[in-house]
Parts: structure tokens; C-alpha cells; sequence
């Protein structure tokens, strides 16, 4: 027969309560209604605000579309390679810096001021070190998510707890299972949360690179649609790209999340 | 109400025995710190041994070394005069044949209990479907059966610490060392806790080194106890305890225990009291430096 | 003085990072002068180096650095303005609050410099444009954190100025505001951050402007160094407004 232990299970999950609801829908409701009402009064000239029948319609019109999946796709590769690229150069400086006092304090500071700073004014040199094609576009999602990714990884190196690390050292772990079995896991948290960050700055900094120069992807069609003035599909290209960043993100949130039950 | 699990005699219980001759020598350490304020001697000539099958308790007040000393055994700290040996072998870095139990939470908070428990056997290479039965084993030990698949962050303090305690004893340590493993409980559960540990350590006969500062626990449980001094750390006193065993909680209420926790109170206020007035003239300073 | 004491000296970090520093542009003009790397594609530091002169005289820098501070600024104060009111706004009216902040928080994260091209239509191509996208990014982060600092005063605070019998406006003005100022400081300072940086990148990606438009000029001219040489000061700009706000920020909550 074990002891009663005191079972401290997760709370659950909080239900939202209705009139919560309530007022989102209605805020909703009333930024369409103004919306609607501006594109028909014709107060900004033509199409800066086109009526939500000609958004919906576009709307449509783009997703039904294979060339629009194709673009996207391009896009998605970019991103994809340039946040491996970035996030896992940046994973292994973050793990050299944050288990080293010294090349922390000496070499951390860089990546700490260069950090807050536009990265595309860098692409000029990308274009220069890797071409027009897609290869400037990975460049720039990669020195963007750089920084965060290393930087979070940093802290979190340093935050773990250091009795867990003794306690692999008293079971004689050796390095690798040192780093895979007590280091990585005791960081899920920072390095989650880096990634996410670091998602979010490589959608921008590949998109913008697609829009100032590149003959593909999002950034590219957006630009297209910009100079041919077809705003309803801009708003529509806007609308999506708006809806996937944000779920990525909150889907990278919800993978840390879930993990959080099991925190202490 | 805590119960014991008797091990089949076959398997776990067989890998201990008082013949193996894996005696701990501590052998003359003494141990000096740089800081900023000096070198500070932490541990100043301390020896000792601890026989196959016994069970020592270190005590000591707060600042007389006991955590150096424990990482010292359990070689995680090095820089040191003197050796640690067990059995024939010196301690370079930590050994097979010790084990450790931290003071502080010290279970992965992303593995599950039986996870945790299987750790140094994961570590050794075992498959996944032995080191779970044996990691099941240790579980009923120390009475956390049914509690496998659950996640640390479920358990109270007192189930984390018994979780620590059975992943260290599923590594099988000649010596198992454990620094002040309870100081984190509360008082109700330390005890019940402490008659756990008891009953392990007889049942498996286990070589066991326990760092405390708590006097009645350290009688309570020990066959010997070595009393430390203050900073800079020394071997003041060795008290054999003369209780007789099996020991049970039940202990603590006879006359020969009152005997020897006021015996062991009188050596170590003297040490405690200087260790307070030592604080004390820090703070002072340091106050007047700022 | 013994290895040991210079290793653990304060300034050694600082120089271990800029020597290295120095050693890698030192390595780099090695290597281009040998032909390892094309010069063609990374200039020699020397000449970068040597840019730095003419293109602070050539190309007007002063009044290409007023241009984009009054951007930074005037989307800066926009933001510290409407950020500020609408955070109280939500904090007072809670059942806003529940149902906004969380828009609030996805559009700090959101891609919102892509709609360049939007606001590009609305406002030409101007200084609007700039300012508007810099007010939009730096917005979310001053609504976000002077809610945070308003709700998260601690409770006692507030019943002090109630036993003194403050009224309404008083125990806000006196108290909740005061005491959220260092939170509230620390959201416009991460709004003028992200101001910052879409202000110099929109003014490169429109060419229009001020240090941004500089690079995108330079780069257009195929001049090299004068390209390195201008991120290099654009780097160096926003590393100085980074640290002095941070400066700021110390000053403010020396006891937190």
C-alpha cells in the first residue's frame, strides 16, 4: 500500500467565458461594417480600400489557384531551409556560449547589440555572397533567426538547474549523453521559445527579401500585385500570409506548451 | 503508514554482501578554496572509513564542510591532498561503486518516474525492456509502485526525493552517499522517510554514508556517527551507537537515544555556537564595507 | 601580473571579443589580398574603412541621419501616445481586455512590415509610409507592457492610498501610474526597437528616405565599399540608440 502522496495535477484548461466571446465577435462585426462602409463611400480614392465582396472574391480566386501553392511553396522552402541553417548555427553557438563564462562575456555582447538591428539592409551582401535566386532569400531568413535562436539558447544554457548536471556526472554520462540526455532536454523551454521567435523574424526577413527582389514565392506576388494595382489581391495575399504566420507561431507556442504539464 | 517490500533474495539483493570487501577509506583530505577574501580551508585532515554493510552519519553545524566533503567522495570535486578509496581502488572523478543522493530536487522533470529511476541504467546501455523491469523493482522499494508513468511535477516533495533515492539504488553503489537528503522535507514526512531508508538499508545490507545536520536523524538511523567541527573542518568525535537492531522509529523514545542525542548536542552547540558568531562578525563587516 | 589575474580582470572579456574582432578583419584582408576571397564580392576592409570619409562627406549623412531620426521620432512619439492610452484603455475596461489582448500579442509577432506595399499605396511614397509602418510595429509591445505594468502593482500599493482616502483620479495619478512607469518604460523602449527597425528596412525597401535609402542607393551604384561601409554605420547608429535607451532604463528603476 504506497503513501497518499499529494497529487498536484495540471488545473484544467480554463473555458472562456461567453461574454468574452461576445465582444470579440462584435469587434469584428464592427471593423467589417466600417470597412464596408468606407470602400462604398469612395472616400479614399479607388480600390485603397476595396469592398469585402471584391477581398472574398480575390480571396477565393488566389486559393483555388495551383500557381499560388506553387508560390507558396517557394516560400515555405526558403523559410524552411533558412531557419535550419539559422536555428541550428545559432543552437550550437548559444550551447559554446552559454557554457562558457568567458567566451559568454567576451563574444555574447555582439550578438546582444547586432541583435535589435533591420537585417535587411545586409541583403545588398547576400545578393552579392549568393546570387539573385533563391539562395540570397534562405540568407536572410537565416542571419535573421540567428540571433534569437542563439541568444535564447545562451540563457538557457545558464539556467538550468545545476544539480541535474551533477547528477549525470554522478552516474559517470558521458559527453554525449550528457548533451542529449540532461543538457537538451533541461532547455526544451528556452530553445521553444527561440525557435518560435526565430520563425517569426525568418518569415519577415525572406519575405522581404522576396519583395525587393526575387521573380518568386509570396513576397514576390505580393510586390506583383502592388505594381499591377490589383489591391483586392494584395488584401488577399495579406489576409493568408497574416493567418499562417500566426498559426505557425502559435502552433510552435502550443508544441512548448503542452510540455509545461510536466514542468515543475 | 509506510510499508516495506521484501526483494525476491535473487537479483537485486545479491549484489551486496559484507564480503565484498568494499571498504571506504577517507584518507587525510584536506581541501582549500580561493576566495576573494583568502584561501579558505574547508576540510583540514579528515579521515575515515566506513565498513561493508554500515551505516555512518556525518554531522556537522552549517560551514564545517560536510557538502565538500561529500563531493569530494563522490568525485565531483578534485584539487585535493589525501585519497578516497574504495575497496582497492582510488577515486579519480565519480566511481561506479558510489552512489549519490543530492539535497536538493534533483528528478528530471521531463521523465516519468519509472524513466528517472532507469536513468543510470539507460546510462550503462541496458535495453529498455530490462532496465524498466529493473527500474520496477527499486520503485517497490521504496513504495512508489503505481506511480511509473506519472511526471515528477505530480509528487509531492517527499515521493521526489524517494524517486532520487530509487534511481541511485538502481545503480547498485557499493557506497551509497546521500547529502542531507531530507533537509527540504517537513519534519512528519523526514521521519517517515528516514524509517524508509532504514528499512532499505538493512534489508539490502547497504554500505551507507549519510551527510546531516539533524542529530536526531543521524541517531536515529546510524550504527556510527562522526561529528565535525566548524570551519575549518576536522573530525572531532566518533560515537558508536549502541542501539540495537533491527531499528525502528520507535527507537527515539528510549532512554539510551535521549543519552546520546544530548551527548552529540553538547559537542556540536559548542560548534554551531561558534559558527553563528563567525556569521555574525561577516555580516558586521561586510555591512561596515559598503 | 600573473595569467590568472589578467584572464580574471574586468576588461579582458572586452578585449578578448575585440581583438578577435580585429584579428577576423585582419585575416579577411589577408585573404582577399591573396585572392582567396574576390574582391568583387567582399571589398577590402581597407577601402571600407576609407568609404567611411567619403560617404559621411559625399553623401550627405547629416541630413540623411535627421531625416530618419524625425521618422524614428515622430512614430516614436505616435506610439508612446496611442500605445500608452490604449493600454490604459483595455486595463480599465476589462472585459476589452480579455477579448483583445491576445490579438494584441499575435500582432507583436506578426509579419506586419510586409504591408509595406499597402501602405505604400496609401500613403506614396513618402515619409508617411515610413513613419506609419514604424508606428504600426512598435504599437503592440507599449499597449502590451503598460497593461502589464498597471495590473501588476502590487495590491498593498493600492490599499495604502485608499486608507489615506485618495479618490479615483488621485490613487491613479499618485500610485497605479507611478508605480507602472519602469513596466510602461520598458514596453516603449521595445517599441521604439521595433520602430527603429522597420523604419531604417522600409526606407531601404522603398527607397526613400534616409540611412536605409543610403544603403539602397549605394548598393544600386555598385559601390561596394561605400555599401559596407553604410550598413556598417547603420549598425553602429542603432547599436548607440539600443544602448542608450538601455542606459535610460537603468536610470529609471535603479530599485525594483
Amino acid at each position: 500500500m504506497a503513501e497518499a502522496g499529494r497529487l498536484n495535477l495540471p488545473a484544467a484548461p480554463t473555458i472562456r467565458a461567453e461574454p468574452v466571446t461576445v465582444v470579440r465577435v462584435g469587434i469584428i462585426i464592427l471593423i467589417l461594417v466600417l470597412w464596408e462602409a468606407i470602400a462604398q463611400s469612395g472616400l479614399l480614392y479607388r480600390d485603397v480600400v476595396p469592398s469585402l465582396l471584391a477581398i472574398g472574391t480575390a480571396l477565393v480566386k488566389l486559393l483555388s489557384t495551383s500557381d499560388y501553392y506553387w508560390h507558396l511553396s517557394v516560400t515555405a522552402s526558403e523559410v524552411g531551409t533558412g531557419l535550419a541553417v539559422g536555428g541550428l548555427s545559432g543552437l550550437l553557438v548559444g550551447l559554446v556560449l552559454g557554457g562558457n563564462r568567458m567566451l559568454s562575456k567576451s563574444f555574447e555582447p555582439y550578438l546582444y547589440y547586432l541583435g535589435p538591428t533591420p537585417k535587411i539592409i545586409f541583403f545588398p551582401v547576400m545578393i552579392m555572397w549568393f546570387g539573385v535566386g533563391p539562395g540570397s532569400k534562405v540568407a536572410m531568413g537565416a542571419i535573421s533567426c540567428f540571433f534569437p535562436i542563439a541568444l535564447s539558447t545562451a540563457a538557457g544554457m545558464r539556467q538550468i538547474d545545476r544539480v541535474l548536471i551533477r547528477v549525470g556526472q554522478s552516474f559517470r554520462a558521458n559527453a554525449w549523453q550528457m548533451a542529449t540526455k540532461i543538457y537538451l532536454p533541461a532547455m526544451r523551454h528556452p530553445i521553444i521559445n527561440g525557435v518560435r521567435l526565430g520563425l517569426g523574424v525568418a518569415i519577415i526577413g525572406t519575405l522581404l527579401a522576396e519583395t525587393k527582389l526575387s521573380n518568386r514565392g509570396v513576397g514576390f506576388l505580393i510586390i506583383q500585385a502592388y505594381s499591377l494595382f490589383d489591391m483586392p489581391r494584395m488584401y488577399a495575399m495579406l489576409i493568408v500570409l497574416f493567418v499562417v504566420a500566426i498559426g505557425a507561431n502559435a502552433l510552435v507556442g502550443r508544441l512548448g506548451g503542452l510540455s509545461t504539464i510536466r514542468q515543475r | 503508514m509506510v510499508s516495506v517490500t521484501t526483494l525476491p533474495k535473487s537479483g537485486v539483493a545479491g549484489a551486496w554482501s559484507s564480503a565484498d570487501g568494499g571498504t571506504l577509506v577517507v584518507d587525510d583530505i584536506v581541501k582549500q578554496f580561493d576566495t576573494p577574501e583568502g584561501p579558505l580551508v574547508a576540510l583540514d585532515h579528515v579521515s575515515l572509513s566506513v565498513r561493508p554493510g554500515e551505516f555512518l552519519a556525518v554531522i556537522g553545524p552549517s560551514g564545517c564542510g560536510k557538502s565538500t566533503l561529500f563531493n569530494v567522495i563522490g568525485g565531483l570535486l578534485d584539487g585535493y591532498q589525501g585519497a578516497v578509496t574504495v575497496g582497492s581502488e582510488t577515486v579519480h572523478g565519480p566511481h561506479a561503486a558510489i552512489g549519490m543522493v543530492f539535497q536538493e530536487e534533483s528528478t528530471f522533470p521531463w521523465r516519468t518516474v519509472i524513466e528517472n529511476v532507469a536513468f543510470p541504467l539507460e546510462i550503462a546501455g541496458m535495453s529498455k525492456k530490462d532496465r524498466f523491469d529493473k527500474a520496477r523493482k527499486f520503485i517497490a522499494l521504496v513504495g512508489l509502485t503505481g506511480f511509473e508513468k506519472r511526471y515528477p511535477a505530480e509528487l509531492s516533495g517527499g515521493m521526489r526525493q524517494r524517486v532520487a533515492i530509487a534511481r541511485t539504488l538502481a545503480s547498485e553503489p557499493k557506497i551509497l552517499l546521500m547529502d542531507e537528503p531530507f533537509a527540504s522535507l517537513d519534519e512528519q514526512t523526514r521521519l517517515l522517510l528516514g524509517d524508509k531508508v532504514l528499512q532499505i538499508q538493512q534489508e539490502l545490507k547497504q554500505t551507507t554514508l549519510l551527510i546531516t545536520h539533524n542529530i536526531t536523524e543521524a541517531v536515529q538511523l546510524a550504527d556510527r556517527i562522526l561529528v565535525m567541527t566548524y570551519r575549518p573542518g576536522r573530525v572531532k568525535r566518533i560515537v558508536t551507537i549502541d542501539l540495537p537492531r533491527p531499528r525502528s522509529s520507535d527507537v527515539v523514545s528510549s532512554e539510551a537515544f535521549g543519552r546520546y542525542v544530548a551527548q552529540i548536542w553538547n559537542d556540536l552547540r559548542e560548534e554551531a555556537t561558534r559558527g553563528m558568531q563567525d556569521e555574525e562578525t561577516r555580516a558586521l563587516h561586510a555591512g561596515e564595507a559598503s | 601580473m600573473t595569467v590568472a589575474a589578467i584572464t580574471r580582470s574586468r576588461a579582458f572579456p572586452l578585449a578578448l571579443g575585440l581583438g578577435s574582432l580585429l584579428v577576423a578583419v585582419l585575416v579577411v584582408e589577408a585573404l582577399i589580398r591573396v585572392g582567396v576571397i574576390n574582391r568583387f564580392i567582399v571589398p577590402l576592409p581597407s577601402q571600407i574603412v576609407m568609404a567611411f570619409e567619403r560617404v559621411i562627406v559625399e553623401e550627405d549623412i547629416a541630413d540623411r541621419f535627421r531625416l530618419t531620426f524625425f521618422e524614428a521620432l515622430t512614430a516614436g512619439a505616435m506610439i508612446t501616445v496611442v500605445g500608452v492610452l490604449l493600454g490604459l484603455l483595455l486595463f480599465r475596461i476589462n472585459i476589452l481586455r480579455q477579448a483583445t489582448e491576445t490579438w494584441v500579442a499575435a500582432m507583436a509577432s506578426a509579419p506586419t512590415v510586409l504591408m509595406y506595399p499597402l501602405f505604400l499605396v496609401i500613403f506614396g511614397r513618402s515619409a508617411w509610409t515610413i513613419i506609419m509602418m514604424g508606428f504600426v510595429a512598435g504599437l503592440p509591445p507599449v499597449i502590451l507592457k503598460t497593461i502589464e505594468g498597471l495590473s501588476a502593482t502590487r495590491r498593498v500599493l493600492i490599499d495604502v492610498g485608499k486608507s489615506f482616502k485618495l479618490t479615483g483620479p488621485q490613487l491613479f495619478i499618485k500610485v497605479l501610474f507611478p508605480a507602472a512607469l519602469p513596466t510602461i518604460f520598458v514596453g516603449v523602449r521595445l517599441g521604439l526597437i521595433f520602430t527603429l527597425i522597420n523604419v531604417v528596412g522600409v526606407e531601404f525597401l522603398i527607397n526613400f528616405g534616409g540611412l536605409g535609402q543610403l544603403i539602397n542607393d549605394l548598393a544600386e551604384r555598385y559601390d561596394l565599399p561605400g555599401t559596407y561601409a553604410a550598413i556598417c554605420f547603420v549598425i553602429l547608429v542603432s547599436v548607440c540608440f539600443f544602448v542608450f535607451t538601455e542606459w535610460i532604463e537603468r536610470w529609471l528603476r535603479p530599485v525594483d
